[in-house]
């Protein structure tokens, strides 16, 4: 079987990641590039009597040096020589798509020109003469749509046909004689002194005369660059002296006016623009007034189609661990095993995967709101909120509403931020964005003592994440990230229809962390925890006598003044550093929830807590605390229930509904887990600034739980 | 006039960029340049623009467009 390597290129939006997915399944590997932050994307698939091999590169508008995305693009066309390159194009935005495109012939590469998304061409009423297009751009140009097979077929022929056509570096592209006539004259000296670098000579003279800082520095590296460099200042003097501007500008406007007249011989357009539905629908979504009430609706409708429809299968998952614990205490026995398996695995894991289900969901749930185009829309419409509040452009919102599910994903979702400033501020103020692992924590606590009022704690906790991190924000504004925010720019893309496939592939990359994190730190911590509390050996599991327990009795004076002194929850805040739903399973552990005859109970409140950030849920919450009643009446059949005290009744002995909320507000602001330390290092590239998160977190933390409980104390509650 | 001036629906040509080098690469690459025709499309005071630029839509900061010179076409 002939193999062949291809790699997906184009702009960002444009569907090059439908195309990934609609080719290799989910036969992919996503990585990084060796070194770089930026996200690898691989897969295979394979065509009639070939293997092919694809690569995702970055979106990216240029090849230019100035960003990692565009320099990995760049350095894997030319160092890895694919035999093919597909450049997706929008066909409605044909135009500033073929910038790319020109600087990809530039390079000397192997291009197809693939069309997608042509029914929104037709509706603005472009006619695309794909034969003339080819001719003049002196390649394949293919229509195809990303999202179902069409063209798929004519695609793929001509990508096994060109990968076997020799390379040529194209010499098609004007710049002007101006241009050429120096372009040539340094492509000369090229020749005659630099070997070994990898690329067109046409293309290295290029770029010196752009002045391409990575180009320049591995001309210079070879050692032999000074008669080409000195020749390629000079030239960019002596353009500039006749263009009035850079050299680089006026490469830039040879390279557009090449396009318009490409343009100007294959595409007819209409007289007038048609307005397209985009529009129609942007009117009113990005409407000065209507703007943000739109924008709360639909996030307040994401979190509550989340609960509502994840429910329903945590109460599965939960009613199966639950006989799993059962079935395991009844086959084994007591013991040191059964103990083991019930109270460390069963009891910690299991106590976190019950929110799979919700994490998907709001995953699945932000995909779509993403890939339809929603969130750039967002981002228009907080921009001037969030210049006011924090300094911040629109586009800092995307990781922040990312953070809602994960602060993964948020972190790496800053890359979009050009500038460092607003990217590092905007990393350390996502973590406070009550992520989906911090629910269950709020779930187990608002079963306890807030049933009545769950709706608004859970929404008092979100809001308060929000107003602590713009607070926060303003501060460093004005301290240590002081000095204007990036300038602002950024593509807003068509509404599209999601695909079912996308979204679920795009929900499945960032929930499957999570199932990770379950699978390897959650288990190890339930570990760790079960054996801390149950060495030295022969104290009671989980007493103060314990491992775990003296630890907590050493530390918790330290919490004491904001109302959760007890060891028992301060052994919890020292685990759910390792990753915040371990918080639930501490204390899951710490009581033996595998056994216990509440523990459904609580989950089935859990739901009917979550699921309420507004009225209109009565009749769910009633089915929710029916289903109590019957799982506590089964229950109470197999387990006697006086031989524990239940979770429920512990948690309740624990706190005082006052201190109960200082742990919550503790919970949801203190030290990122640490998978979000882990990440915020690899984004930064030092560990000064996990370091600073972790330690400014747990102060504000601090301060502000410290508020909740003596302010709360002084107001009178308890 | 600048950028941030234009009226909703209005076509104008731009004259200058005044950015610094790398920002004004980053829009060039996304079609803001010397000579290139934008058409406004939002322009909601205050709050960023919506411009269209060769059939593309791009929000764009109003910082940012107060430092484009433009002219009506």
């Amino acid at each position: 079987m002939e193999k062949i390597k291809i790699a997906l290129a184009g702009n960002p939006n444009v569907g090059k990641s439908t195309l990934f997915n609609g080719l290799t399944g989910m036969r992919q590997h996503v990585g990084n590039w060796p070194g770089k932050t930026v996200e690898r994307k691989e897969g295979t698939f394979k065509y009639n009597d070939y293997e092919i091999k694809v690569v995702d590169l970055p979106g990216n508008y240029s090849l230019t040096a100035y960003s990692i995305e565009e320099i990995v693009s760049r350095d894997y066309i030319v160092d890895e020589h694919p035999d093919v390159i597909v450049n997706i194009v929008e066909a409605a935005n044909l135009e500033r798509n073929l910038y790319l495109t020109v600087q990809m012939l530039e390079l000397g590469a192997n291009v197809v020109l693939a069309l997608n998304m042509n029914k929104a061409a037709d509706d603005k009423g472009y006619k695309i003469n794909t034969d003339k297009l080819s001719k003049l751009l002196g390649i394949p140009v293919v229509k195809f749509e990303a999202i179902d097979e069409t063209g798929r077929e004519e695609l793929l022929q001509t990508i096994v046909k060109v990968s076997k056509s020799p390379k040529s570096v194209i010499d098609r592209i004007e710049y002007g004689t101006e241009i050429d006539e120096h372009i040539e004259q340094l492509e000369k000296i090229v020749n005659e002194d630099i070997s070994g670098i990898d690329a067109p000579s046409s293309w290295i003279a290029l770029k010196l005369l752009e002045d391409d800082d990575e180009v320049v520095e591995k001309i210079r590296e070879s050692g032999k660059g000074q008669r080409v460099l000195s020749e390629a200042k000079k030239i960019r003097g002596h353009l500039s002296g006749i263009f009035g501007d850079d050299a680089d500008a006026a490469i830039t406007d040879a390279r557009y006016g090449f396009i318009a007249g490409l343009m100007q011989e294959s595409v007819k357009k209409p007289k007038i623009d048609k307005v397209t539905r985009s529009d129609l629908i942007d009117r009113i979504v990005t409407h000065r007034i209507l703007g943000i009430p739109i924008f709360l609706v639909i996030m307040w409708l994401t979190f509550q189609i989340t609960f509502t429809v994840g429910a329903p299968f945590q109460d599965l998952i939960d009613t199966g661990f639950g006989m799993l614990g059962d079935a395991v205490s009844a086959s084994l026995g007591e013991g040191f095993v059964t103990s083991f398996l019930v109270d460390g695995l069963i009891g910690g894991v299991g106590g976190v995967l019950v929110f799979v289900p919700i994490i998907f969901l709001i995953f699945l749930l932000l995909s779509i709101l993403e890939d339809s185009g929603y969130l750039a829309r967002a981002a228009f419409v907080m921009d001037r909120m969030m210049h006011k509040l924090i300094g911040l452009h629109g586009k800092s919102f995307i990781p922040m509403i990312l953070g809602f599910g994960c602060a993964v994903p948020g972190i790496m979702a800053t890359r979009t931020l050009e500038n460092e400033r607003d990217r590092f501020l905007t990393m350390l103020i996502v973590p406070f964005m009550s992520c989906s692992a911090r629910l269950p924590v709020y779930a187990l606590i608002i079963a306890a003592f807030f049933t009545a009022y769950q709706g608004t704690v859970l929404f008092s906790l979100y809001l308060l994440g929000i107003v602590v991190a713009i607070v926060v924000a303003a501060i460093f504004r004005k301290t240590i990230f002081k000095g204007k925010s990036a300038p602002f720019v950024m593509e807003l893309p068509p509404y599209r229809l999601p695909t079912v496939k996308g979204a679920l592939i795009h929900m499945w990359e960032r929930g499957v962390l999570f199932l990770r994190k379950a699978g390897t730190i959650i288990l190890a911590v339930s570990i760790i925890i079960w054996a801390l509390s149950s060495l030295p050996v022969g104290v009671e599991y989980a007493s103060q006598e314990s491992v775990t327990g003296q630890i907590g009795t050493a530390l918790s004076p330290i919490f004491a003044p904001l109302g959760f002194g007890e060891w028992q929850a301060t052994v919890a805040v020292i685990y759910g550093f390792l990753a915040k739903e371990v918080v639930v399973s501490t204390f899951g552990i710490l009581y033996g929830v595998g056994e216990e005859a509440e523990e459904p109970s609580e989950e089935a409140s859990v739901e009917e807590a979550s699921g309420e950030p507004a009225s209109g849920e009565e009749v769910s919450a009633e089915e929710a605390s029916a289903e109590e009643e019957e799982a506590a009446a089964e229950e109470e059949e197999e387990v006697a229930p006086e031989e524990d005290p239940g979770f429920l009744a512990a948690i309740q002995e624990l706190f005082t509904p006052l201190s109960a909320y200082a742990y919550l507000v503790f919970v949801l602001l203190y030290i990122p887990c640490l998978a979000t330390l882990a990440v915020i290092r690899r984004e930064t590239n030092s560990w000064r600034w996990p370091a600073f998160a972790a330690g400014y977190t747990f102060v504000v933390a601090y301060i502000v739980s410290f508020i909740v409980f003596q302010g709360g104390s002084l107001l009178g509650f308890a | 006039m600048t950028l941030a001036m234009g009226n909703t629906e209005e076509k104008l040509k731009i004259l200058q960029v005044r950015h610094e080098e790398k920002f004004k690469k980053r829009l060039s690459d996304m079609g803001i340049y010397k000579d290139a025709q934008v058409k406004i499309i939002k322009n909601d005071i205050p709050g960023p623009l919506i411009v269209d630029i060769k059939g593309s839509r791009l929000i764009l900061g109003r910082g940012q467009a107060q430092k484009i010179m433009v002219e009506g076409v």
